[in-house]
C-alpha cells in the first residue's frame, strides 16, 4: 500500500510527479503533490525531515487546493477592521490556519519572512493554530495568505478586538502574579512558622512571628483580593458564594495575626491561611485555563465559514472579484463555486446545480435548483457554478434570524448556582452559630478576651478550604481528560447539569448515522470489458455529486487503475457518461451501463453507524430516554429507528427548527445532540446542547459541549463522565466537611492551636486532591 | 547566633529578588504561550536550502 509522502494518507491510486520515473514519492491527490513541489522549489524540504522526526499532533488530511487570491485582504475597509498595529507600529493580522498539525508546520510558518518579501515577522501559536503576521511597511496581507494557501493551509483572518484582548492578557498575567506572590510568601512563612512550632523561644520567637506577619501582608492584601471581591459581589447581589466564609476566615486570621505583634503570643494561623490562598488560586486558575481552551475553540470556528465570495464587478456579471462575506450588500450578484456555502438568501440568476440543504433543514438528499429559484444562506452548492442575486443579507437572512434566536436564548438562560456555593450558605450560617455558641459559653465563664479569641479561632479553622478546592479540582480534571478524548466542554457547570439529564434528543445525521451517503447493495450483473471498479473510478472521480463521491469511495478500496476517458460529460439529473477504449459508459441513478446495456446496479443510503445500537442500549440502561428529532422525511427516520430498535413514537420526523426547540422546551432535564443550523435553536434551549463534529459555527456557539468524534459513543462517555465526576465531587465535599467537623469539635474541646490547624488544614486539602486523582473505577476505565 | 542578623535580611532579600523577577517576566508576557516556544528552540538550526532543481514545473 502506497502512502502519500505529504500527508501520510493511503494513496489509491498513487500519483507521481512526471520526472519521478522510479516512483519514489507517491501522492494521494493533486493537492499534496502541488504542495510537495512548492516546498522543494522554495528550498523548504527540511519540512519533511522535521515532520518525519516528530510526533504528529493531529492527523493530517490531504490538501484541498483553493484558487483564492485573497484580494479582499488588501481592501482598505477590510484591513481597517481586521488588522491592528503591533507594539512597534507595524500592521499585523492574525490568521487561523486550517491544517496545522505538527512541528514541521511551526518551522514552515515561522520561516515565512525568509521567502515572502512582504512579511517581516510570522509567529505561530501551535495550540490554537493561530499565526500572527507582521507586515513590512509596503507589504500586503494577501501575499502572506496566498503563501499559506500554497503551502497547503487554509487561512482565515481573525478579527481581533484589541482592547478586549489586552484586557484579558493583563488579567491573566495579574492572576499569575497573584499566585506567584502567594507561593513565594507561603514558602518563606513556613520556614519561620516551623521554627516557632519547633521550639524557637524568646527573642527569636518574637522576630520569627513578626516576619510571618510581614510576609503575609502581600498575600492577604494582594493575592487574596479576588476572594474579597467575589464575596462583596455576592453580598451586594444577595447571592451565596463560597468566597464569603473564606473571606471571613482570612480577615479574622489576618487581624488575629496582626494582634500577635503586640502580645506575648508568638503563634498565628497565617502559615495555614496563606497556603490555602495559594492552593485555591491555583485550582481556580487551572479550571479557568481549561475552560478557555474550550471557549477559544468556539471563537475560532466562528470564522470557519468566512471564506471569500466572488462578487460581480460588471453589469453583465462577466467579471468577478473577491470580497469578504461581511461586505455583501443586498442586490449584489454573487458567483458560488461548487463546494462553497451560500453567503446570503437570494435568487438564482444563472446556472443549474444541486444544493445540500441538510445543515439548514435536515433533509439528507440533495435538491436541484435552477434559475429563478430561491437559495438560502448556510446551504452548500455541490455541483456546478451558480450565479445568484443576494436579497437578504447577514441578520435578515434565514440563517441570521436563526442565529439571533439562538443568542436570545442564551441571554435568557439562567446560570445555575453550583453545588459548592449552595452548600456555602448553610455552611456560613452554621459556622456563625457555632462561633456564637462558643463565645457565649466562654463569656458565661467570665473571660471576655478568651471568649473572643476562641470564637475567632473557630472562624479561622473552619475556613472551607477543602470545600472550595473540591469542585474546581474535580472539574479541571474532568474537563482536561474529556478534551483528551475529543469532548470539549465549555463550562464546568455543564457537568453538574449533565448528571441530571433524563431525556436525550438526537439529530439523525452524523450521530446515529454516518451523515454521508454510502453504497449499500452493489450488484454486478454482467461481465464488462473493463473491470467495473476502473469504469466507476475514472468516470466519477471528478464529480462532486454526493452519490458520485460515495461511488468513488466505494471502489477506492479495490485499487482501481487510472485509464483515459474520452468525452467525459456530466449532466445534471442524468449522471455521467464517457468513452473508454471505444465503449460508451453511462452511470446514473439506475446503475452502470456499458454500450446502453445495464451491467451493474447499486443502492445508496445514509447508513446507521455500527456502534449506534449497542451504545443506545447502554444509554437506555442508565435510565435515560432517547428520542430522534429530525427534519428529514418520515420513511427515512422510521427505517433508522427500526434499525436501532427505537419505538416508533420516539422518532419524530419532518420537524422545523422551531418545532424542535418547542419539543425541547416542553421537556425538563433535556439534552440535545445535533450538528446542523436547524438544530441550533434546540441546542440553545436544551439544558445541555451538544454539537458534533462538522457542525456549523452557529450550532457550535449554541452548544455547551463540542464532540470532535462523531457518533453516539462520545455521548455515552459524556454521560458516564458527568455521573462519575459528580460522585467524586460528593465524596470530596463529604471529606472536607468531615475535616471541618473535626476542627469544630477540637475547638469546643479547647485543643485547637495554630500547630493543630497547620496539620489539619493541609491534610484536608491533600485528601481531597488524592480523592480527585483516584477518581472512581468507571472514571479510571474511561481514561484508559 | 549573631549571624542571624545578617542571614535573615539576606534570605528575605533573596526571596524578594526572585519574586521581582517573576513579576517582571509575567508582565512581559513570557507565560502567555507555554506551548510553542519549547518546540521553537528545536528548530533553530533547520535552514532553508537553495532551490536545487528546476525540473519541477511552475504551478499556476
Amino acid at each position: 500500500m502506497e502512502v502519500c509522502v505529504h500527508c501520510d494518507e493511503v494513496a489509491v491510486p498513487p500519483l507521481y510527479n512526471e520526472d519521478d520515473q522510479s516512483q519514489q514519492h507517491p501522492f494521494c491527490c493533486q493537492g499534496c503533490m502541488t504542495v510537495y513541489n512548492v516546498l522543494h522549489q522554495k528550498g523548504l524540504e527540511a519540512y519533511y525531515e522535521i515532520k518525519n522526526n516528530s510526533a504528529v499532533f493531529k492527523r493530517r488530511s490531504p490538501v484541498e487546493l483553493k484558487s483564492t487570491q485573497f484580494k479582499y485582504l488588501d481592501d482598505a475597509d477590510f484591513e481597517k477592521e481586521f488588522s491592528y498595529l503591533d507594539s512597534t507600529g507595524y500592521r499585523t493580522m492574525e490568521f487561523y490556519l486550517e491544517g496545522i498539525h505538527c512541528l514541521a508546520c511551526l518551522w514552515l510558518i515561522e520561516k515565512l519572512p525568509e521567502f515572502v518579501s512582504d512579511v517581516m515577522i510570522s509567529k505561530l501559536d501551535l495550540e490554537r493554530s493561530v499565526a500572527t503576521v507582521v507586515l513590512k511597511p509596503e507589504g500586503k496581507f494577501s501575499s502572506a495568505a496566498k503563501e499559506f494557501s500554497q503551502l497547503g493551509y487554509r487561512p482565515h483572518p481573525l478579527k481581533r478586538n484589541q482592547d478586549v484582548m489586552d484586557f484579558k492578557a493583563k488579567e491573566e498575567r495579574l492572576a499569575l502574579i497573584r499566585i506567584g506572590v502567594a507561593g513565594a510568601a507561603t514558602g518563606n512563612i513556613m520556614i519561620y512558622a516551623v521554627s516557632v512550632y519547633g521550639g524557637a523561644a524568646g527573642q527569636f520567637a518574637e522576630i520569627f512571628n513578626a516576619l510571618t506577619v510581614i510576609l503575609a501582608f502581600p498575600v492577604m492584601l494582594f493575592s487574596a483580593w479576588p476572594f474579597y471581591q467575589n464575596a462583596w459581589h455576592a453580598i451586594k447581589n444577595k447571592t451565596v458564594s463560597i468566597d464569603i466564609p473564606i473571606s471571613i476566615a482570612l480577615v479574622a486570621g489576618g487581624l488575629f495575626g496582626f494582634t500577635t505583634l503586640f502580645t506575648d503570643v508568638n503563634e498565628n494561623y497565617l502559615d495555614s491561611l496563606t497556603m490555602l490562598v495559594f492552593l485555591l488560586l491555583m485550582s481556580r486558575y487551572f479550571l479557568q485555563k481549561i475552560q478557555e481552551k474550550g471557549l477559544s475553540a468556539q471563537d475560532l470556528h466562528y470564522f470557519y465559514q468566512s471564506d471569500s465570495v466572488l462578487k460581480a464587478t460588471t453589469e453583465e456579471a462577466t467579471e468577478f472579484s473577491e470580497i469578504h462575506p461581511k461586505f455583501i450588500k443586498s442586490g449584489d450578484i454573487l458567483k458560488i463555486r461548487p463546494g462553497e456555502f451560500i453567503p446570503a438568501d437570494g435568487e438564482i440568476v444563472s446556472g443549474l446545480s444541486y444544493m445540500n440543504n441538510s445543515l439548514l433543514t435536515g433533509e439528507s438528499e440533495p435538491v436541484k435548483v435552477r434559475v429563478g429559484e430561491k437559495v438560502f444562506s448556510g446551504t452548500q452548492n455541490i455541483d456546478q457554478d451558480l450565479v445568484m442575486k443576494a436579497e437578504k443579507v447577514h441578520d435578515e437572512s434565514r440563517l441570521g434570524r436563526l442565529l439571533k434566536n439562538v443568542e436570545n436564548g442564551w441571554a435568557h438562560r439562567s446560570r445555575i448556582v453550583d453545588l459548592t456555593n449552595r452548600i456555602s450558605k448553610h455552611f456560613t450560617i452554621a459556622v456563625f452559630l457555632m462561633a456564637g455558641t462558643l463565645f457565649l459559653y466562654h463569656y458565661m465563664q467570665g473571660n471576655v478576651r478568651h471568649a473572643l479569641e476562641q470564637a475567632i479561632t473557630l472562624l479561622i479553622v473552619t475556613c472551607p478550604c477543602a470545600l472550595a478546592l473540591a469542585t474546581p479540582l474535580t472539574f479541571t480534571r474532568a474537563l482536561s481528560k474529556a478534551s483528551e478524548q475529543g469532548i470539549i466542554i465549555k463550562s464546568d457547570e455543564v457537568i453538574e447539569k449533565l448528571a441530571k439529564i433524563k431525556n436525550i434528543f438526537v439529530d439523525k445525521t452524523g450521530t446515529i448515522t454516518f451523515g454521508k451517503l454510502k453504497i449499500t447493495h452493489f450488484k454486478a450483473l454482467k461481465e464488462t470489458h473493463l473491470p467495473l471498479v476502473d469504469i466507476i473510478y475514472n468516470l466519477e472521480k471528478r464529480s462532486r455529486h454526493p452519490v458520485a463521491v460515495s461511488l468513488v469511495e466505494y471502489v477506492k478500496s479495490q485499487a482501481p487503475k487510472l485509464v483515459a476517458v474520452e468525452d467525459l460529460k456530466e449532466t445534471i439529473g442524468q449522471g455521467v457518461s464517457g468513452t473508454i477504449n471505444g465503449h460508451f459508459y453511462v452511470i446514473n441513478k439506475s446503475g452502470v451501463f456499458e454500450d446502453d446495456i445495464l451491467v451493474a446496479t447499486y443502492q445508496v443510503e445514509d447508513t446507521v453507524r455500527n456502534d449506534s445500537r449497542p451504545t443506545l442500549d447502554k444509554i437506555v440502561s442508565k435510565g435515560r430516554n432517547i428520542q430522534i428529532l429530525s427534519g428529514d422525511r418520515a420513511e427515512v427516520v422510521e427505517s433508522i429507528a427500526q434499525e436501532i430498535n427505537l419505538p416508533g413514537n420516539f422518532a419524530h420526523s419532518g420537524l422545523t427548527p422551531e418545532e424542535k426547540s418547542q419539543k425541547i422546551k416542553n421537556t425538563s432535564h433535556s439534552m440535545m445532540v445535533g450538528d446542523g443550523a436547524n438544530d441550533a435553536i434546540a441546542l440553545g434551549d436544551a439544558d445541555v446542547g451538544v454539537a458534533v463534529l462538522g457542525a456549523m459555527d452557529i450550532s457550535l456557539r449554541a452548544a455547551d459541549v463540542y464532540l470532535t468524534t462523531p457518533g453516539l459513543v462520545p455521548v455515552e462517555k459524556l454521560i458516564t463522565l458527568s455521573e462519575e465526576t459528580m460522585k467524586v465531587v460528593y465524596r470530596n465535599l463529604g471529606l472536607s466537611l468531615t475535616y471541618n467537623c473535626i476542627s469544630v469539635a477540637l475547638c469546643f474541646a479547647g485543643y485547637i492551636s495554630p500547630l493543630t490547624a497547620a496539620i489539619i488544614m493541609p491534610l484536608s486539602s491533600l485528601s481531597v486532591l488524592i480523592s480527585t486523582l483516584i477518581g472512581t473505577k468507571e472514571l479510571r476505565s474511561l481514561w484508559k | 547566633m549573631e549571624i542571624m542578623a545578617i542571614l535573615l535580611p539576606l534570605a528575605i532579600l533573596l526571596g524578594g529578588v526572585f519574586v521581582f523577577a517573576f513579576v517582571w517576566s509575567a508582565k512581559k508576557g513570557q507565560y502567555d504561550d507555554l506551548e510553542t516556544p519549547r518546540f521553537r528552540m528545536l528548530l533553530d538550526d533547520k535552514k532553508i536550502t537553495k532551490p536545487t532543481t528546476n525540473l519541477i514545473k511552475e504551478e499556476k
